[in-house]
């Protein structure tokens, strides 16, 4: 082999030297494992892709005050749920965090938060915080609902009205012909697409008067009302390749990317959308309109995170952190830098976007979410009721059996009926 | 021709197997210029694909899903490398990826080395058996085994530790198997001068097979880097303090419930993929360099 | 470690039986098997004949999943489209894979150093990404393929609606993605063919395809073997890129089997039902696997 090889054998063993010695360096790095005897730091779990600085910010202000740090860690929100399971198995739960969803397993690992919901300065919406035997178990981080974006340039160009206020709003059969409008006026592809997801479709439901899939006094799913059906096949009905695309709904198209390209006159979609949009569109004008009501004026109202203090050996730290958190004035910041639409009621909200259209959105949900029907909550409420039943359900079978109705694969019984069982055979 | 060919003389010089220089045969231009078409066509159609993904991370987030279709970004921005490298601690996650995948790497090659060498050189039941327990180990989908896979390790003590990370990667059946199929095809009459000359089995394993199998050793290091590297779920799971994730870990985080920062995950994406090709080129030359193949074949 | 041991092996030798080496080399693997496979995967078999939800307790339903299993209908259509699935992508991706690792390897060819990287790179890119790489390609409403194929004035082709279309596509970002793992077991084997054989054919004249076919193939038959192998079990449990690029559908038309389990099992906290289809799973595997084995040996010797 000669010189060569040995020159080889050379570089290779610099290159195993290098690898120990950075395992030695990093090993050092990570060893320590924080030694608090008494409370000096807790730890607060949430999940987010955008900027964590409103919980940041109020981290540092709570630790100025009461000398506590609070570490937070943002847990990607695919295998949060995973996580949490396991960290309960392992008693490695976090001392406080805003989670996707409460479990089974570790229900009753967290503490009673009724003195800061009840507390009548916080103005916390109670319909929307999570109560088992007046024990208050999560108070959501902030509300979600469905959010119908349009582009303003097409109807623009198309020159045809759309209201912005939610008290004035349309019906799905005007909106639907104002979008066929723009479409025939402008080179636009669709009239609209759909989030692909059971809150949307509820929300579908809702506004055409249904009252969707409701989970009994029994704790099981009923065969819905006869408008929910209806409201089904219409809903199939416009998954036509005309007015909406149909790989949305069934091959898993990405119906923001599909709104991204200008091509498609509407979306429907959720709030949340607001702060993707104001940067990430940029080649044409986009604005938020009311939801449309047919007859009723409904949306689907959801919970952002929910947050828990758990109860270790920490918890008193933990309460204290989100007392803090949801004392109005901090809640205010809060919610101004997350962009959240707020839980707590009566706040002046300055949301910092620079988009016009954005601010407007805000202020117009807001409004719509006073306005929203009663039912608007229901879904969320209903996985609420089952996991505190100790149902550890986990999955919406809207989305699956719709696609096979959408795609032909069954019909508008069949759909309903799956769906029914679907839910039922998860609470057995 | 081939009766011919199935007797090589043993054990010639070392050569390069197929670098050997064309020579000036009159095809030999023509099957040049043949094979390098062919090989320029693939790269066009493998490349097209990446390419797009490259470029597109250079767009702004307004331009990535615009219509008509665009491929080069009218304005070319790193905006969506910058918030990533921001976004989360980048250089402190790089460093703990690399811990994990550089110690996976070293104890997996170790292991497999071994094993896939007493697969291929000695005959028993036992090791039929365990060959066959090796390949199982790929047949149960993830998830079946997640939580009581937690389970254990937790009662081993390897929670929170990036021990735990890189312990449960290291047995392969890929890599078992590469070594077996390498050692089957080195001939036995090399192991048994070795066991005339009266060097131990381990000793012959050490100084005579495995310098053999640099090559494989090689690939070997580029997949179990590529695997480690890329490693999500159980990371997370795994690592409860932010001071120990991995890279993953922080890409991830650009994946939202509800929606996804695509011009970020883009950047972040092609800057953890850049160690895996420098990784990939450095052992690469090594395995195309190898010299000491020739003349092993029974 | 491996030093202190030597003497053992060296006193057996003379036996000719060797027991001692062959367990030390195995050691690390079949102890770490033990933990982090079969300790695992036996509390996993344990749900399967349970009705375990996740939480609580775990009652014993004997053999109920398994017979639910057998008589549903959805979990045999997903394994045949898995059976469909991998019997085409495991072909196309071993050709690919070998004709580019030939390529790297061949004396006539030329730019291999950039042609390597851009091989390499699409093994790299995560299936998220890569779902919306391919459906930026084949989308059906707003694909680069279907642009161009309008433009020419023909019909925009359904390639997520038409499910065979939709699985297609699947299996051509699959062949690219995998391409660069078997291209470089086939390199590390290309590397491996002893000169000698081709210059015994060369004073013979024998033309390219015929030294690929007599003296390549053969030489290089213990890693094809395994790169099939490996290729079949992890095409036959393909989850993550289907999901990204079409999400099983359209509707549930290209569900494959490990999707099955996930959202008819563990998403539902049905743990014993998944986990029996699992097993299932795991005996078909079995099955394939060792048929492989066996006309491999019958090959070999």
């Amino acid at each position: 082999m000669g010189i060569s090889a040995f020159a080889r054998k050379g570089r290779l063993s610099t290159l195993a030297v290098g690898v120990v010695a950075t395992l030695a360096l990093s090993a050092c790095g990570s060893g320590s494992d924080g030694g608090d005897g008494d409370v000096k730091s807790i730890t607060f779990w949430y999940s987010t892709n955008a900027q964590d600085k409103g919980y940041t910010d109020l981290a540092a202000e709570f630790e100025a005050k009461e000398g506590i740090k609070v570490e937070i860690v943002n847990i990607p929100n695919d295998g949060y749920k995973d996580k949490l399971k396991q960290a309960a198995q392992a008693n490695e739960l976090p001392d406080s965090g805003s989670v996707p969803a409460l479990d089974p397993l570790w229900v009753n690992q967290v503490q009673d938060l009724s003195s800061i919901a009840n507390n009548e300065a916080n103005k916390i919406n109670k319909d929307l915080i999570t109560v088992q035997d007046g024990k208050v178990l999560a108070i959501p981080s902030d509300i979600t609902a469905a959010g119908l974006y349009i582009n303003k340039s097409l109807f623009d160009k198309a020159k045809v009205e759309y209201p912005t206020d939610p008290a004035n709003t349309w019906t799905w059969d005007e909106f639907l012909a104002a979008t066929a409008k723009v479409k025939a006026a402008t080179s636009a592809k669709y009239e609209l697409v759909y989030d692909n997801s059971p809150a949307r479709i509820r929300s579908w439901v809702y506004t055409h008067g249904g009252k969707g899939f409701q989970l009994g006094p029994d704790n099981k799913f009923a065969q819905p009302d006869a408008a929910t059906v209806t409201a089904l096949e219409g809903f199939k009905a416009i998954n036509d390749d005309k007015v909406m695309p149909k790989s949305v709904w069934t091959s898993g198209a990405d119906p923001s990317a599909l709104f991204k390209s200008g091509q498609v006159v509407a979306y429907y979609s959720g709030v949340w959308q607001v702060a993707d949009f104001a940067d990430g569109i940029t080649e044409f004008e986009w604005a938020a309109a009311p939801t449309p009501a047919q007859p009723v004026h409904a949306t689907d109202i959801n919970l952002g995170g929910l947050v828990t203090a758990f109860n270790g050996d920490k918890a008193e730290a933990a309460k204290k952190w989100v007392d803090f958190l949801f004392q109005p004035a901090n809640y205010t910041k809060l919610a101004q830098t997350n962009g959240y639409l707020p839980i707590e009621q009566g706040l002046d909200l300055k949301y910092p976007f620079e988009k016009q259209a954005a601010l407007d959105a805000f202020a117009l949900y807001n409004k719509e979410i006073e306005l929203a029907d009663p039912i608007s909550p229901s879904g969320q409420a209903a996985q609420t009721t089952l996991l505190l039943a100790g149902k550890p359900a986990a999955e919406d079978p809207t989305k699956v059996e719709m696609a096979k109705f959408i795609n032909g694969e069954q019909d508008v019984n069949a759909t309903v009926k799956n769906i029914v069982d679907g839910w039922n055979v998860q609470l057995n | 021709m081939a009766a011919e060919t199935k007797k090589p003389p043993a054990l010639r010089t070392p050569r390069q197997a197929l670098n050997k220089k064309p020579g000036s045969r009159t095809g030999d231009l023509a099957r040049k210029i043949s094979s390098s078409s062919v090989l320029w066509l693939l790269v066009v159609v493998y490349g097209f694909p990446t390419l797009w993904f490259v470029m597109s991370s250079f767009k702004p987030a307004g331009e990535l899903f615009s219509y008509p279709l665009t491929f080069f970004p009218s304005r070319f921005t790193l905006d969506g490398y910058a918030e990533a490298w921001t976004k989360f601690d980048f250089a402190g996650y790089f460093v703990n990826t690399l811990i994990v995948a550089v110690g996976a790497t070293l104890l997996t090659v170790v292991a497999s080395a071994a094993a896939g060498y007493a697969l291929a050189k000695y005959q028993s039941w036992w090791l039929k058996i365990f060959a066959v327990c090796i390949i199982a180990t790929t047949m149960l989908p993830g998830e079946t085994i997640l939580a009581p896979l937690f389970v254990v390790v937790r009662d081993l003590g390897l929670y929170n530790n990036l021990a735990g990370v890189i312990v449960p990667a290291v047995i392969t059946a890929t890599g078992t198997f590469m070594f077996r199929q390498f050692f089957v095809t080195v001939p036995n009459d090399l192991l048994e001068a070795a066991r005339i000359d009266g060097s131990g089995e381990v000793s012959t394993f050490i100084r005579i097979m495995l310098p053999l199998a640099k090559p494989i050793i090689m690939t070997l290091a580029i997949f179990s880097f590529q695997w480690r590297w890329n490693d999500y779920l159980w990371p997370l799971i795994i690592l409860n303090d932010p001071n120990e994730f991995t890279l993953q870990i922080g890409v991830a985080s650009i994946i939202g419930a509800q929606n996804i920062n695509w011009s970020v995950l883009l950047g972040a994406s092609v800057m953890s993929m850049i160690p895996l090709v420098a990784i990939y080129l450095i052992f690469q030359k090594y395995v195309m360099s190898a010299d000491m193949n020739a003349g092993l074949k029974d | 470690m491996v030093d202190t041991a030597v003497a053992q092996p060296r006193k057996r030798r003379k036996l000719n039986s060797y027991v001692g080496a062959p367990l030390l080399f195995i050691i690390v693997n079949l102890t770490l098997f033990c933990l982090f496979f079969v300790w695992p995967a036996v509390i996993g078999l344990g749900y399967s004949f349970t009705s375990y939800t996740g939480i609580g307790d775990a009652p014993f339903v004997g053999g109920d999943n398994y017979a639910r299993l057998m008589d549903d209908p959805a979990f045999w259509a997903a394994l045949w489209r898995s059976v469909i699935y991998t019997a085409t992508v495991v072909p196309l991706s071993v050709v690919a894979a070998l004709g580019t690792a030939y390529l790297l390897v061949s004396p006539y060819t030329k730019g291999k150093g950039f042609a390597r990287v851009i091989f390499f790179l699409p093994w790299l890119i995560s299936p998220i990404i890569a779902g919306v790489i391919w459906r930026w390609l084949f989308g059906e409403n707003f694909g680069l393929v279907n642009f161009i194929i309008t433009e020419l004035g023909f019909d925009a082709v359904p390639w997520q609606s038409n499910a065979d279309l939709s699985l297609m596509v699947v299996i051509i970002a699959a062949v690219w993605g995998s391409t660069a793992f078997n291209m470089l077991l086939f390199v590390a084997a290309l590397k491996n063919v002893p000169v000698s054989y081709y210059e015994a054919a060369d004073l013979d004249g024998a033309g390219a395809w015929q030294k690929f076919r007599s003296i390549t193939l053969p030489a290089i038959a213990p890693t094809t073997f395994i790169v099939v192998l490996l290729s079949t079990l992890h095409a036959m449990k393909e989850y993550s890129l289907i999901v990204a690029v079409n999400a099983g559908g359209p509707g549930t038309a290209n569900n494959l089997i490990v999707q099955y389990i996930y959202q008819t099992g563990f998403r539902k906290a049905q743990i014993g039902y998944a986990s029996a289809a699992s097993f299932v799973l795991l005996l078909i595997l079995m099955i394939i696997a060792l048929i492989q084995m066996l006309a491999n040996r019958r090959k070999e010797s």
